[in-house]
């Protein structure tokens, strides 16, 4: 069903309405109710697919990846519409208080503050994660928009990340929830290797299998640690009176109604397929009572209102756990009647409590008090909220308690936990009772706190205002209404059927006689007054009393020792690159040894097939190579090795061309020469005397003689893979005869080679020549702005006042009227050579890399022997840039230029041949042609580029360093 | 032939190692080029099958592999780039830190 996308398309609508608005000229609170339009569309859309989605319920799909069976699917019952109603319900409303919380009204300024776009992204990104998170279909997209919560989570946390405890705050809750998110991942994989599916369809009618599994236990512990953490249960329940720091819209959004529910939701969610056992029965039992009564507990000792509500927030999270760990009708009953009557309550108290922060400047009890007739619509909003909260009748919260009660005591429950559960639920409510009770209380009635400094405040807009009464009337609304609303109730049902597996018969009825769950609400009222009435004692007592060691500590202390391992491990790293690197060869080599299945029999088998097919002309290619670059290693002198390690390079060209592979030959032939040249001009720029210091001899000779070893080995283990690798190779390739069969047909290319670089392959090719430009570009760069220190100019710069005019080489040593000759013969002759290379490329070897390099050793050549500033006079055309960019863009519209005429991106088309133009045989104009000509010119940008920065003459090395490299040479 | 092309790219693989060891840094850029040299020997020489011919359309006789020949000739290029670029590194540490010793490079100056 397609519909039920349509709730995720509005959302990022929204944050990008959000974000085109920012400027605009908007006050918070118009932004507010401009942008509540999108989750209020779709709370509309969610309630249309809601009272359409039947018994079954609708779902939606869409492959992801088919490869691995992932779809991106949505799936929408009972249990995900009540969430899903909630968190766009609440959310329009924290959208309009957003507007009104950050309005201090100070617009009517001439200077307009811009809106608080960031904070409305932010809601708005969560909101569409959380809404991800109920709607997912599947676990894997369950799983990415959990994370997107945790992510949002942090943004909103750390809002005001000026503060310190903001900051904190925020990490600790994306640490907590992040971790268990993992887990919880973990699980999920157990989950669909057992089930084989990661549809929720398929898991949630797989329980048997699942609960019958070896791997049970594990799998539940993990996708419990995800939902626990998440939900804020003992003892991970540390971050969210944290999470407080954020400002009140989030905290009453994410960490009242919302967020904190995900947890609930996934375990009710996954109660039918691997819920009912006796670990899920205890072990949610236990975290959840624990919670319920360390919520209870602390909320009570706290002064600032968001932390008080926080905590009984806690409370309320292990209710629900503990219920869903129960397999009873009346147990789902109690749980989703709960989750409503909390988010209403709970959302309407956090709003409630930003209202007066924002209208009295404190949350302190301390210092409020008195306020009923300055805040007389606060004080009833805050009060029917609270008395809900309490639990008292005839709000919405009473029912709640009642069925939670019921619960408590029906009579399916062990023996062991018969008297411990309602016990610890009465307990538990009679703490809450207090917590409310203490909040109206210091907030709203008797004298202030603090006589010398009473609040001041009055009640605000009716915007702000509306945001939390909506919520709070409606508590009292569904308590009071004598008839009960059908929709409702067989709502409700449906939820807790989809999170029970079985129907399960739902009333919202007050009155129920007089049974045991009334007796234990007195009891429980009775209690909680009597808690209130010795608030000061017991406070005081609790203040003093065990409130020293907190979980809090163990996660500090967890932290802090992560951070002193990591300065440990940190130390150990010295700042020598050598080292690092025998550490990672020396691993590699390790790796290899001890998990590879290279071995000597391997070696003796398949020694014959090495040896035969010998050809001596490879051989005597392959000594050259070794030989040479053998000898790079030994000569003393730098510019010697460089030169032994060109002959190297041509060493393997010739092997390429006795392959015989002709086009990969010309390529490293001339990439090695430029190699050569462009080293050979940098030798120039690293100082001799630098050079001759760094020498090892003058040091030590024992780390050469470890190199050595570590060399060696590094050469074994590499000639073991490749005799293994050209051994034991298979014989058939599936590609290769797809190229050479399509070459000429598809590209009209003789020269297969060129028709994979330039045809088949040339998206990869587009990218290659612009890593190349770029390789180009950033020396450029390095060498301009790097290189140099703080206000001083860049040495080109400098020279470029007051160029030289001389006909000299590099470093102005004088060259003899002969070369001139050949460097001005030289150019000509390499550009006409680059242009055949690029007009017969791809009939015959060569191509645009070729044909690029081609020219820029000819224009190296002036460089030597004309200079740096000569070349610039007499070579004004050469501007490297524009070489670059025209040939990068004439890559770019040659690839459209085949999705135009030739129907897809770089698809082959002859433009001679539409025009009919007269061209000689072989050559025709294709968008092969053309891109190599971008190639060619890009090539040529780049490597002129690079020739131009690497071989400029630099001032400040003369003064330490005399000229080396034609002077090694002379 | 195989074994010989196996000996050849490890002696150039360990040259490779060793120069990248040094402190010279002009020998450690050496060094990467030897590296790059011996990785391209590999992949050229992993090709599915040998042939007689070069891989043209018209050739007559059984071609060689076409596509390592196509990767390497990309592999080439790109590794030239980017040793371009570890040069233009190498005048950094020589202008700012005023030594050529990979050894004396510790800690960010400046």
């Amino acid at each position: 069903m397609p519909e039920l996308i349509i709730p995720l398309i509005l959302l990022p609508l929204g944050i990008l309405a959000v974000l085109a608005l920012r400027q605009a000229r908007l006050t918070n609170p118009q932004a507010g109710w401009l942008f509540a339009v999108f989750p209020f569309t779709a709370f509309i859309s969610l309630l249309y697919s809601a009272s359409h989605m039947g018994e079954k319920g609708l779902t939606f799909s869409v492959p992801w990846i088919p490869a691995l069976g992932l779809n991106f699917s949505l799936y929408l019952d009972g249990l995900s519409a009540l969430f899903a109603l909630l968190i766009t319900g609440i959310g329009t409303l924290v959208v309009i208080y957003t507007g009104y919380y950050f309005d201090h009204g100070d617009h009517d300024h001439a200077e307009h503050p811009a809106i608080e776009y960031r904070f409305f992204a932010y809601t708005l990104l969560f909101m569409l994660a959380m809404l991800g998170l109920v709607l997912a279909g599947d676990l894997i997209t369950l799983f990415l928009f959990w994370e997107g919560t945790s992510i949002s989570s942090f943004l909103l946390i750390a809002y005001k990340f000026k503060d310190e405890a903001a900051r904190k705050g925020a990490f600790k809750s994306l640490f907590i929830t992040g971790g268990g998110g993992i887990a919880m991942l973990a699980g999920f994989v157990f989950i669909m290797s057992i089930s084989g599916s990661a549809d929720f369809k398929t898991v949630l009618a797989s329980g048997d299998l699942l609960r019958n599994s070896p791997l049970y236990p594990v799998l539940f512990t993990l996708v419990v640690m995800g939902a626990f953490t998440k939900s804020a249960q003992f003892p991970a329940h540390i971050w969210l009176p944290e999470a407080m720091s954020a400002p009140t819209p989030a905290s009453a959004f994410l960490h009242s109604a919302t967020m904190v529910k995900a947890g609930i939701y996934l375990l009710a969610r996954l109660n039918p397929a691997i819920g009912g056992t006796d670990l899920w029965f205890w072990v949610l039992s236990i975290f959840g009572i624990t919670t319920m009564l360390v919520g209870a507990y602390l909320g009570f000792k706290q002064n600032d209102l968001k932390p008080l509500l926080a905590y009984s927030t806690v409370s309320q999270l292990g209710v629900l756990i503990a219920l869903i760990g129960q397999d009873t009708e009346i147990a789902f009953k109690a749980l989703v009647i709960s989750i409503l009557a909390h988010a209403l309550y709970k959302s309407a108290l956090f709003m409630s409590a930003g209202i007066i922060d924002h209208e009295t400047g404190t949350r302190d009890i301390r210092k409020l008090g008195g306020l009923r007739k300055q805040m007389p619509i606060m004080f009833g909003i805050v009060s029917i909220a609270a008395l809900s909260m309490a639990g008292l009748p005839p709000l919405f919260g009473f029912l709640a308690k009642e069925t939670l009660l019921a619960s408590a005591t029906h009579p399916s429950l062990p023996a062991a936990i018969e008297f411990l559960f309602p016990l610890t639920t009465v307990l538990a409510g009679a703490f809450i009772l207090a917590q409310a009770a203490l909040l109206v209380r210091g907030v709203f009635l008797g004298k202030p706190a603090d006589e010398k400094h009473p609040p001041h405040g009055h009640d605000p807009k009716i915007g702000f205002w509306l945001a939390p009464a909506i919520p709070a009337v409606l508590s009292l609304l569904i308590g009071i209404t004598p008839v009960e609303p059908a929709f409702l109730v067989d709502f409700l049902a449906a939820a807790a059927k989809a999170a029970y597996g079985a129907k399960v018969k739902i009333s919202l009825a007050l009155w129920t006689g007089i049974n045991v769950p009334l007796i234990l609400s007195i009891i429980a009222i009775t209690l909680g007054s009597l808690v209130f009435w010795q608030r000061g004692r017991i406070r005081a007592w609790m203040m003093n009393f065990l409130p020293n060691f907190t979980v809090n500590m163990l996660f500090n202390g967890t932290i802090s020792g992560l951070d002193s391992l990591a300065a440990t491990a940190t130390k150990l790293q010295g700042g020598q690159m050598r080292f690092y690197l025998r550490v990672m060869i020396v691993s590699m080599i390790a790796i290899v040894v001890l998990f590879s299945r290279i071995s000597l029999e391997m070696f003796t088998q398949n020694l014959t097939l090495g040896i035969e097919g010998f050809n001596g002309l490879r051989a005597f290619s392959l000594l050259m190579v070794v030989a040479a670059g053998l000898a790079s290693v030994i000569i003393r002198r730098d510019l010697h090795a460089v030169i032994a390690l060109g002959v190297s390079g041509l060493g393997v060209a010739v092997w390429m061309a006795l392959d015989p592979s002709p086009d990969v030959a010309l390529v490293q032939i001339v990439v090695d020469i430029l190699s050569t040249v462009i080293l050979i001009l940098s030798l120039n720029i690293l100082p001799r005397k630098q050079r001759d210091k760094a020498n090892e001899i003058l040091h030590s000779r024992k780390s050469m003689r470890r190199d050595v070893v570590i060399a060696g080995l590094a050469g074994l283990v590499m000639a073991a893979i490749t005799f293994t690798a050209l051994t034991t190779r298979p014989r058939e390739s599936v590609v290769s005869p797809f190229y050479a069969d399509n070459a000429k047909p598809l590209t009209g290319a003789k020269d297969i080679v060129g028709a994979i670089v330039v045809d088949f392959r040339a998206a990869d090719t587009m990218i290659e020549i612009m890593v190349f430009a770029m390789a180009g570009l950033g020396i450029y760069t390095v060498l301009h702005f790097a290189s140099r220190k703080e206000g001083e100019h860049s040495h080109i710069e400098k020279s470029k006042l007051n160029p030289p005019h001389t006909p000299l080489g590099i470093h102005g040593l004088p060259t003899s009227p002969l070369l001139h000759l050949l460097a001005y013969a030289t150019l000509p002759l390499s550009l006409m050579l680059a242009t055949t290379h690029m007009m017969y490329g791809h009939d015959m070897p060569g191509d645009g890399f070729t044909a690029g390099v081609i020219i820029s050793l000819g224009i190296a050549m002036w460089y030597i022997i004309f200079g740096y500033e000569e070349v610039r006079r007499k070579l004004p055309w050469l501007n490297r840039n524009t070489l670059i960019a025209i040939g990068l863009l004439l890559s770019l519209l040659n690839a459209v230029g085949g999705m135009v005429f030739g129907g897809g991106f770089a698809a082959p088309v002859d433009y001679g041949a539409m025009l009919n133009l007269p061209l000689p045989t072989g050559f025709a104009i294709t968008n092969s042609f053309l891109f190599e000509v971008a190639i060619a010119l890009t090539v040529t940008g780049a490597a002129t580029l690079i020739l131009d920065n690497l071989g400029h003459p630099r001032d400040h090395h003369e003064e330490d360093a005399q000229p080396v490299s034609l002077k090694e040479q002379a | 032939m195989s074994l010989l092309t196996s000996l050849a790219v490890g002696i150039l693989f360990a040259a490779g190692i060793y120069q990248i060891l040094r402190r010279n840094v002009i020998r450690a850029a050496i060094g990467l080029v030897l590296l790059s040299n011996a990785v391209n020997l590999f992949l050229f020489s992993a090709g599915a099958y040998n042939g007689a011919a070069a891989a043209y359309s018209t050739a007559t006789s059984q071609i060689s592999d076409p596509l390592p020949q196509a990767l390497v000739l990309t592999a080439i290029v790109i590794s030239m780039g980017g040793f371009a670029f570890v040069l233009s590194l190498l005048y950094v540490i020589s202008t700012r830190y005023k030594t050529s010793d990979s050894d004396e490079v510790k800690g960010l100056k400046n």
